[in-house]
Order: structure tokens, then sequence, then C-alpha cells
């Protein structure tokens, strides 16, 4: 069969700085990782990955989450220069910052069968750590309408607690 | 499958930063992580203090995410020799020196790299990567390491912060690489701050650009940082090994006295 096989890579933005999560955006990340392909790899590595490469596919600011594409061929390059990025530049502003690689899947839908099943992980040691019973009830309640069915994995994946957020 | 470890992580003054060092590599997915005390001769004799035990200066130590257990915080002691004289100090029975988990040396000479994989008694030998080595590996040395179950230990801190250094770390892992063909490697960081930690498959993945393979470089991360552990163990406790074997012929009146084969490791 022939067609384009692709590998997503799906990455959590790690950083010290609060404000950095609301930097995160779709052009300055893929400034970043292209940045840090360019160094790693040279022009042969940028021009490689960046075939497919027009974009993010998702992006939560809340939680740090990026979904990265390349080709299958390629995906080697790619995960190989990720550790190497160090600022996220944004709004004039630079954060360092790291990305840690989760899942690396070859279809947009396995990527996301992962990262429900992270998100719930996540929710229940946010949940160990909740302080009140209000936050605790609400969490609770996201745990349990996290599925993946059509119309409410979209909602599953974004339940997060803005306050209580472990980095 | 062993969990993943972290060998090198500096022992600052500063123990909340050594906290949050902690903390981040837990939330990574470090199963174990092993505090560096790092000792160089260059300077005045400096007196090697017996290690403060982990549980003392952390109360509570983090949990590892994805498993329910806490993180292992072990000591490691690292000795930078750019003299043979130094070696002596582990030569000796009676320091403290016997009390910290792993110990590690950076030889800075050929002559010293070659005592360090022959004869000396430890457990890592570390690979600089800040600077253009200035001996070459050979065969010999690096291969009675291997048998003797001796690892060497990369760093990827600096490939991260600084480029030049990238440069010496990808030549000089090559270069090791080429003569040991991927055995025995451990790569761990030497992180000052945690967000110069990177997660265990994105340290493996390091590993690629080092002239890994991918299941060697997974293994430097897990199996051989655990094959470390267990080397340090078996140099604290084991000193002799008594082995006896049974003869098995007719035994006639009391002449029962069984074999024994005393072989004593080096001490």
């Amino acid at each position: 069969m022939v067609r384009f096989k692709n590998r997503y890579v799906l990455c959590e933005v790690l950083s010290e700085d609060p404000r950095c999560r609301q930097c995160i955006e779709d052009r300055a990340v893929g400034l970043a990782v292209r940045d840090a392909i360019a160094r790693a790899h040279g022009d042969y590595g940028l021009g490689c990955c960046c075939v497919s490469f027009t974009g993010m596919k998702y992006l939560n600011a809340y939680t740090g989450t990026v979904l990265l594409r390349c080709r299958k061929d390629f995906q080697r390059l790619l995960s190989s220069a990720l550790p190497l990025v160090r600022h996220l530049e944004g709004r004039g502003q630079r954060f360092p910052c790291a990305l840690r690689t989760l899942h690396v899947g070859g279809t947009i839908r396995t990527c996301q069968k992962f990262l429900i099943q992270y998100n719930r992980r996540q929710l229940l040691l946010l949940l160990r750590s909740c302080t009140n019973e209000e936050e605790r009830r609400s969490v609770r309640q996201a745990v349990l309408s996290c599925s993946l069915t059509e119309e409410q994995a979209q909602s599953g994946e974004e339940e997060e607690e803005d306050g209580t957020e472990t980095d | 499958m062993a969990g993943f470890a972290d060998l090198n992580v500096p022992q600052g003054a500063d123990r909340k930063a050594v906290q949050s060092l902690l903390e981040a590599a837990a939330h990574l997915g470090y199963s174990a992580v092993a505090l560096n005390h790092i000792i160089d001769f260059k300077e005045k004799k400096q007196e090697i203090a017996k290690p403060v035990s982990p549980s003392e200066l952390f109360p509570s130590l983090p949990i590892v995410q994805g498993t329910s257990k806490r993180l292992k915080v072990l000591t490691r002691l690292t000795l930078v020799v750019s003299d043979p004289s130094h070696c002596n100090l582990l030569r000796s029975t009676s320091t403290n020196i016997r009390l910290y988990d792993i110990i590690a040396v950076f030889p800075k000479t050929e002559k010293l790299f070659h005592i360090a994989c022959t004869t000396l008694d430890v457990d890592l030998v570390c690979i600089n990567v800040t600077e253009k080595l200035p001996f070459y590996f050979r065969r010999p040395p690096v291969n009675m390491a291997i048998d003797r179950g001796i690892y060497f230990e990369l760093l990827y801190t600096p490939a991260i912060k600084d480029s030049t250094m990238r440069r010496y770390t990808i030549s000089n892992a090559i270069s090791l690489m080429q003569i040991c063909k991927g055995k025995n490697i451990v790569i761990s960081s030497a992180a000052e701050r945690p967000l110069e930690l990177r997660g265990p498959y994105d340290v493996a993945n390091l590993g690629l650009l080092f002239g890994l393979s991918e299941g060697e470089a997974k293994a430097a991360v897990s199996t051989n940082c655990r094959a470390t552990i267990l080397h340090g163990e078996t140099r604290k406790s084991a000193c002799g090994v008594v082995y006896t074997v049974k003869k098995l012929h007719k035994v006639e009146e009391e002449e029962t006295v069984p074999a024994c084969k005393k072989a004593k490791t080096q001490a």
C-alpha cells in the first residue's frame, strides 16, 4: 500500500517557571525544536525532519503536552535532537525548559489513547496531593469521565486542575 | 526489566537544590539515583568524609512516577586522579571509602587509565567529555575492564549545555565505542539543576547519537546501571569466597574432610 508512514512523538514540556506554560504556543515550540535539530544534525537533519513538520498536531498549554509529526525514517533524528531543547522563546521572553518524550506512535489515535491513560494517572497523583474536599470531588469526576468515546475524547484529555498542577 | 537509574547527581552544599533534583528525577521515572562526591587530588590532600546516609539528609524521598516505590538514593565517590600516588588511597582498607556504595575513578592519563581498568578496585571509570582526550583508548585495558565488570561512564549534561562540549562528547564517545563495541557503558547526567535532567528514554535516544545501537542505549540507562550497583554491593560485602566440594568417593572410616578451595578476591 502506498502511503506516507509517519511517526507521532508525544512530548511534555517541563519547566520551573509557571509563566512558561502560558507562553507555550505553536510557533514557539516549533522553532525551538527546529533549532535543536539544526544544532544537532545540521542542514541535513533540518531538511529531513521538516518535510511534514508544518505545525504541531496538538498542543495543550495547561498540561504542556505537544504532539509532533515526522516521517518514519527520520524519527530517530528527531528523537535524538529533542533532549537538546533548552529554551522556549515566545513574546520576547526566554524560558528555560526541558522536553520529555512520553510516547511515540504511528497514528494520532494511538497517541491519543496513551495520553488519556497518562492523564488519568496524573489525575490520580493529583488526587493524592489534593488539599480540600471540593478539589477532590472535581478530580474524581474528571477521572471518571476520561474515556475514548467519540465525542468525549477531547473533554477527557483536557480536564485538569489549574491550581494544583504537578510539574 | 531493571528500573532506570541516574548514577551521577552532584552533591552540592545546598540541600534544597539536591532535594528538587531528586524530585525531578523521581518525576521523570528514575528508580535510583546516586549522590556524587567528587574528590580532586590536585588541591591539598582532602580528608574523605564518611558518607552521610541519604535517609538523614532527606527525610521523605519522593515516589517514582509510574511505580509506587520510593526513589532509592545511593552514595557515590569519584576520585579525580592525575598521579599514581593518589591511587594508594584506594588500596588501604581502613578508610571511609569502604562505606560508599559506588566508587568511581576519573583517570587523566593513559597510564592511570590502564591501572584503573586492570588493577584498581572500582565500579566505574569516568570518561572525560569536556575536553579532547589526551590519550587514545587501547584494546587490552578496555577488554580487561569489561571482563572484570567495570563500566565506563559518559556524561550527557555538557552535551546539552554547550556546542563545543557536544562535539567533544560525541568524538570521545565514538572513539570508546569503536574499542568496546558498545558494551559496559553507563550514561548519566551531572545535572546541577533539575532542568538539566532528561528522562530515561530521552537519554537512551542521546545514546544513539553516541554511536550505541538502540538496545545497547536502553541498557546503558537501565541494566548496566543496575549491574554497577550490584558490583558496588559485592565489593562492599564480599571479601573472600569459600567454596566446598564434596569428594564423591566412598567414605572409609573417618576420612571425610571435604576439599575446600579458598579463592580470595582483592580486598
